[in-house]
């Protein structure tokens, strides 16, 4: 999670400043949830950076032609949009305010033109600009995925899973927008500012100079206001995400919260939030009811002190100071065109800051290195026979917190080897090193005599299989779950796993049998149906070693039976590791060995290291104090 | 509780007309706020119609002051300037009056901002919000199976907000644009009914695209939303399950999928993208084409000198712009109404659900139990026509330790959430202490049972404060001897922060057993006198139920405890042991008497013996 720390060292001061008075009325007690002030969160916004603006324009490249093209169109309408409006100014103080009939007709038929050539060159615009954003955040997905798929399990036991998604999802969502609109809308809008600033210029420079003092007022007001609103609405968030984490346990803690009573204390807590919600967006909807009639009404005042002017400069001002009534009509369509602008700019400004902050969190994943890779010189491991051994293997997952030491242990071909311990001495560790999950940080694993850093983690993996103890399941069919492994085997091939499994009959009573689906929770399967599948899915894949770690989920006995025979059935003809909880697998496994620590403390089989009268006599005995009927 | 599998309840039919009534209803609890919205939004149109004119008079009187030749400048409402005002006095005056004009419209529009912000967001959607999280809290466990946590989720979330949606942006909005609509097209005529006609012919087509178009891109927008969601499903399974993913080496085939998803995405939005690229253009051209007309109709007009330059034409243009705007809005109110609808009809089912179990009227105070429980021929099913409990009767005496036993699907989930009421029964009676339990006041009633569930869920607040659940104001002295008698405290102290130690995703993980003291601790604050344990060592490995146990038998003693599971090692020492078989009570008696009895629970018990004789004899 370094990379998120440094992260928050960086968030913005606006984050400190929010009052902590609120806090204190909240009763921890009475609260469901506990309240984790603003630090914890991502930072929304960071400033321009040329470096990381250049990347992003670099996934423009393969779409160059587009984004070529959009960059003429949009030069293009820069021009067009202010002569549209000043079409409409000069229609109506050209040949309509001189009463020239002929010249009417002609202005509109050429304005009409104008209007359709405009509006079709947006066609492009729009489509190309919409098409570019999507195609990036297309690839961008896509390298996403496979960088995520090639990172080690270290990765994804550091990071949150809320993290990641929100790498997929908002933050390349920001870059989409960036990339599809504030390059060109800013280009668009910069030059229609320009373009009105001639004409107007061109038009009466007087009256465009008292326009001028306005500009720098706007920017000011607009920029307070988009300060102003960015921190309200960090304070609705904030509000809003206590309410929402505060709902989603209170739903998912239903039956606790009605066989303890709690439904008045949490209505009232939950209604409590409410109102501070309320307030905040309403001093979201304050921040804005505020700024934007004040940017409306700059347009109007700037009118009426034109009308002023332009009256004073016709019918009062001779010479030098003179002005023409005509300008008034041409400054009142362009003058807007000249203000809106700089609203505009600024809101795609802030519209860029939020891809910068996007862009940087995706650059950060995606440029991470992985704490190991495949040794330049690794091979493919052809057929495994199934020999393991590990020789003096050291590991910790942060230094100077050794979890393994000293583990040495080898495997013949075919065997079972149980490993057993208290939680946290190390069994599950070992199951990870042999899949290659994690490299020891001392010592050697050797497959059929070759060292495992050697060997390409792909080719070893299409070798192994695993049962985890969460047994997860993704959607889809009980089928697709099986051969998850091997797309490609036919349902024949899967029917003749689970009959070797000697368990068709536990699918047969779900609803369509093994085309049930499944879903993220799998509600539909029951624990012992959800293992089975998990045993076939494993079965199917035929490793050559396999790692298990057997669910502790008490299922009935009749089933648990059940389970037995399908696993020994499974640990068939492979070499096996098996994290062990139940009795029955230790007892028939090859070698057992003892844990503690992150030591082997004893290793044999269950006979003699029950005659050994060590720590796994003591183990069994309180295996037993838990289970005898004496 | 994995056990019962519910039927849907029945769902709550609502017609349209129902739900527009009840949604008029929520505007009417409201309505000063509406009426105070739509009376500033009104003041607001009028005000900028008054700018409008103003410039157009300035324009007309600046001309006609240059030219007197020129059309005269109409005021409005049959009022002049008096005379002794020159051409610049009077443009003098209306500029000041637009920049006065701006100031009352910057202001109106503020209140008019606010008051709708007031309106719906600190009016509307707390009052709904608050409505239906107190009364989600009180809803059978029923209603959460058969919704799903993040279907209610959503209720409360962005259903709220798109129901509330019908107020201002169906009902005010709707008013808002006929209003609007209205007064500017009194407005045209006023200044040349046939002007205005032409130039609104326009309008008819623009209506007609504008509603093609929204009709056309809506179920394209959300086929969008599910293409996307499949795809960041797809996203989220494979990070959840990397490890799977990483054992079998399959990430090969998850980029493959990943990658054809992501490809379906970017080619559905193709189509979008075409219809609204020629969308939008086409209602910029249409809009503008009033215009057009403006120029050549309106400009021949003024030659004849029918109407002014300013006031007529100047206007018009101001105005048509506004017009236009307003039809293109008009699909947007109309999406609303679906929108607010579908949403509507979900925030009301939750609303409109019953409580199933509640406190009767005439029910009495409870009195401390002694914990003297009795069934009398209960019969109980979630759905009443498939009953999962059948005719059971039993008695317990106070103190004493019930064993419940059965397989996975036998009713002891079931059997057990009846006596604290989670569920009334269809047939037969719950009696405590001799007194029927639907005459108790309820939440009295529950408070004096205390619940440990087979996966315990704890909140993610910290240790002292799920303990002390049940009861906030529990000393930290209490909170300790709870824990205490839980053999909690323990490993509690030696968590970063003991007591204050924060659980849960942003916070610690405890293990399994911890976690099934800390929900004992719970339960135990209250010290209960009737204790029910729904198979607590389900999900604990056999070394942790070792750890466990002597915590949950010290609980057990001294008060009614009532404990389901089917290891014999939580069950043998119990008072009486209750065999159910697909939900029918079929054994009674202490673990020495049933389990020489032919039956599942010697079968269950002959399992675990053979296991453990079989050791004993490698012992030997």
């Amino acid at each position: 999670m370094s990379e998120e720390k440094r992260f928050h060292s960086e968030s913005s001061s606006a984050e400190r400043t929010f009052p902590r008075r609120r806090k204190p009325d909240f009763d921890p007690r009475h609260a469901i949830t506990y309240f984790h002030p603003m630090e914890e969160r991502e930072a929304d916004q960071a400033p321009l950076k040329w470096d990381l603006i250049r990347r992003i324009l670099l996934y423009t490249n393969p779409h160059s032609i587009k984004r070529n093209r959009l960059m003429v169109l949009v030069v293009v309408r820069g021009f067009l949009i202010p002569a549209i409006a000043w079409m409409i100014g000069a229609t109506i103080d050209g040949p309509i305010a001189h009463k020239d009939l002929p010249g009417i007709y002609r202005y509109a038929i050429g304005f009409f033109c104008l209007v359709f050539f405009t509006s079709s060159l947006f066609h492009f615009r729009q489509r190309y600009a919409l098409e570019l954003g999507e195609n990036v955040a297309h690839d961008m997905r896509t390298q996403l995925f496979a960088k995520l798929m090639s990172m080690p399990m270290s990765y994804f036991n550091k990071t949150k899973f809320g993290r990641i998604i929100s790498r997929m999802t908002s933050d390349i969502e920001s870059v989409r927008v960036a990339v599809q609109d504030v390059a060109f809308v800013v280009m668009v809008q910069t030059l229609q500012m320009v373009i009105c600033a001639i004409l107007m210029a061109y038009h009466n420079w007087k009256l465009f100079s008292v326009m001028l003092l306005l500009a720098p007022l706007i920017w000011i007001v607009n920029d307070r206001y988009r300060k102003e609103a960015t921190h309200k609405l960090r304070m609705v968030q904030e509000s809003w995400s206590r309410l929402t984490s505060t709902l989603a346990e209170s739903v998912n803690g239903i039956r606790v919260t009605q066989a303890f009573v709690r439904h008045e204390i949490n209505a009232d807590f939950f209604s409590r939030l409410l109102d501070v919600h309320a307030e905040n967006n309403l001093g979201a909807a304050r921040a804005s009811a505020v700024f934007v009639p004040l940017l409306q009404m700059k347009s109007q005042l700037f009118l009426g002190s034109m009308a002023l002017l332009g009256g004073y400069g016709a019918l009062h001002w001779t010479g030098t100071l003179h002005m023409d009534v005509g300008d008034l009509v041409m400054f009142f369509f362009l003058a807007n065109l000249f203000f809106d602008p700089i609203q505009v700019i600024g809101n795609q400004y802030n519209l860029a800051l939020t891809a910068m902050a996007g862009a940087e969190r995706f650059f950060r994943l995606t440029d991470l290195k992985p704490e190991w890779a495949d040794a330049p010189d690794a091979r493919p491991i052809p057929r495994i026979d199934g020999t393991v051994a590990f020789e003096n293997i050291q590991f910790e997952y942060e230094t100077g917190r050794p979890v393994l030491s000293d583990i040495s242990f080898s495997v013949k071909p075919g065997q079972t080897v149980a490993l057993v311990g208290h939680t946290g001495s190390g069994k599950t560790t070992i199951a990870a090193l042999i899949q290659k999950f994690y490299l020891p940080t001392g010592g050697k694993i050797l497959i059929d005599g070759n060292d495992l850093h050697q060997i390409t983690g792909d080719s070893l993996h299409k070798q192994t299989g695993s049962v985890q103890q969460n047994n997860y399941l993704f959607s889809g069919t009980v089928l697709d779950n099986i051969r998850f492994a091997r797309p490609s085997a036919t349902r024949e091939e899967v029917q003749d796993v689970i009959n070797k499994l000697d368990c068709a009959d536990m699918f047969q009573n779900l609803s369509s049998g093994i085309d049930t689906v499944v879903g993220e929770k799998s509600a539909s399967l029951s624990h012992g149906q959800r293992q089975l599948v998990c045993f076939a899915r494993a079965m199917l894949a035929d490793p050559r070693i396999l790692v298990l770690d057997e669910a502790t989920s008490a299922i009935d006995t009749a089933t648990e039976a059940r389970l037995q025979t399908a696993l020994e059935k499974l640990l068939q003809g492979r070499t096996s590791f098996v994290v062990a909880h139940r009795l029955s697998t230790i007892r028939k496994a090859d070698l057992v060995l003892v844990l503690d620590h992150g030591r082997i403390v004893e290793r044999g089989n269950h006979e003699a290291l029950l005659a050994q009268n060590g720590l796994y006599a003591k183990l069994y005995e309180e295996f037993m104090g838990a289970t005898t009927l004496a | 509780m994995v056990e019962p599998h519910p039927k849907a309840h029945p769902a709550v039919r609502y017609s349209t007309t129902d739900l527009v009534k009840r949604l008029l209803g929520i505007a009417w609890q409201f309505r000063m706020d509406c009426l105070l919205s739509l009376g500033l939004n009104i003041v607001v149109l009028l005000l900028s119609l008054i700018g409008l004119q103003l410039l157009g008079l300035v324009i007309d009187v600046i001309r006609h002051g240059l030219d007197p030749s020129r059309l005269p400048p109409q005021f409005p409402l049959g009022w002049n300037p008096p005379v002794e005002w020159t051409a610049l006095h009077t443009v003098v005056i209306l500029s000041l009056s637009i920049m006065v004009q701006a100031v009352i419209r910057a202001f109106v529009t503020y209140c008019y901002n606010m008051a709708t912000a007031r309106l719906t967001q600190g009016a509307i959607v707390p009052d709904l919000r608050n409505r239906l999280y107190a009364k989600l809290q009180r809803l059978s466990f029923r209603f959460f199976e058969v919704n799903g946590s993040s279907s209610i989720f959503n209720r409360l979330t962005g259903d709220v907000q798109n129901t509330r949606l019908f107020v201002d942006g169906v009902l005010l909005q709707g008013l808002n644009m006929l209003v609007t609509l209205i007064t500017y097209f009194i407005f045209m005529w006023h200044i040349y009914p046939p002007l205005t006609l032409a130039c609104l012919s326009v309008v008819i087509p623009l209506a007609f695209v504008t509603h093609y178009f929204s009709g056309r891109l809506r179920p394209g927008y959300l086929r969008n939303r599910e293409l996307s969601d499949e795809l960041v499903a797809g996203f989220s399974e494979s990070i959840l399950g990397i490890q799977t993913i990483k054992s079998f080496g399959a990430e090969p085939d998850r980029i493959r999928a990943f990658e054809q998803g992501n490809d379906n995405v970017t080619a559905q939005q193709q189509k979008i993208f075409w219809d609204l690229s020629v969308y939008t253009p086409l209602t910029q051209v249409l809009s503008q084409c009033s215009l057009v007309i403006l120029f050549a109709y309106g400009g021949w007009l003024h030659v004849q000198g029918k109407i002014a330059l300013g006031g007529g034409l100047f206007v018009f243009a101001g105005l048509l712009q506004q017009f236009t705007a307003q039809v293109v809005n008009t699909s947007t109110i109309a999406n609303s109404v679906q929108q607010s609808l579908t949403a509507a009809r979900r925030v009301f089912e939750v609303l409109d659900t019953p409580l199933e179990v509640d406190t009767s009227p005439d029910a009495i105070e409870v009195p401390p139990l002694r914990g003297q429980v009795s069934f009398e021929s209960v019969t109980f099913g979630y759905d009443p026509s498939l009953p999962v409990l059948f005719d059971i009767s039993f008695s317990v005496q106070p103190g004493q330790v019930v064993g419940v036993f059965g397989m996975t699907g036998s009713g002891k989930t079931t059997l057990l959430s009846l006596i604290p009421r989670f569920y009334d029964t269809q047939k037969g009676r719950i009696l405590m202490d001799g007194m029927d339990l639907k005459t108790f006041e309820l939440d009295e009633f529950r408070r004096q049972v205390g619940i440990v569930y087979q996966e315990s869920f704890l909140f993610s607040n910290t240790v002292s404060a799920n303990i002390a659940f049940g009861s906030p104001h529990a000393s930290h002295d209490q909170i300790m001897a709870a824990a205490k008698a839980a053999s909690a405290h323990e490993f509690i102290l030696e968590l970063p922060k003991g007591y204050d130690t924060v659980l849960g995703e942003s916070g610690v993980d405890l293990s399994g057993g911890q976690r099934q003291r800390l929900a004992l601790a719970r339960a135990l604050l209250l010290q209960p006198p009737i204790l029910i344990l729904d198979d607590p060592t389900a999900s604990v490995d056999a070394k942790t139920e070792h750890e466990i146990i002597s915590a949950l038998r010290k609980a057990m003693s001294g008060r009614t405890a009532f404990v389901a599971s089917n290891r014999l090692s939580l069950l043998r020492r119990a008072d009486v042991i209750l065999v159910l078989e697909n939900g029918r009570l079929t054994k009674t008696g202490p673990h020495d008497k049933i389990v020489h009895e032919p039956g599942v629970y010697r079968d269950a018990a002959l399992l675990q013996i053979v296991d453990l004789t079989l050791d004993e004899g490698g012992l030997g």
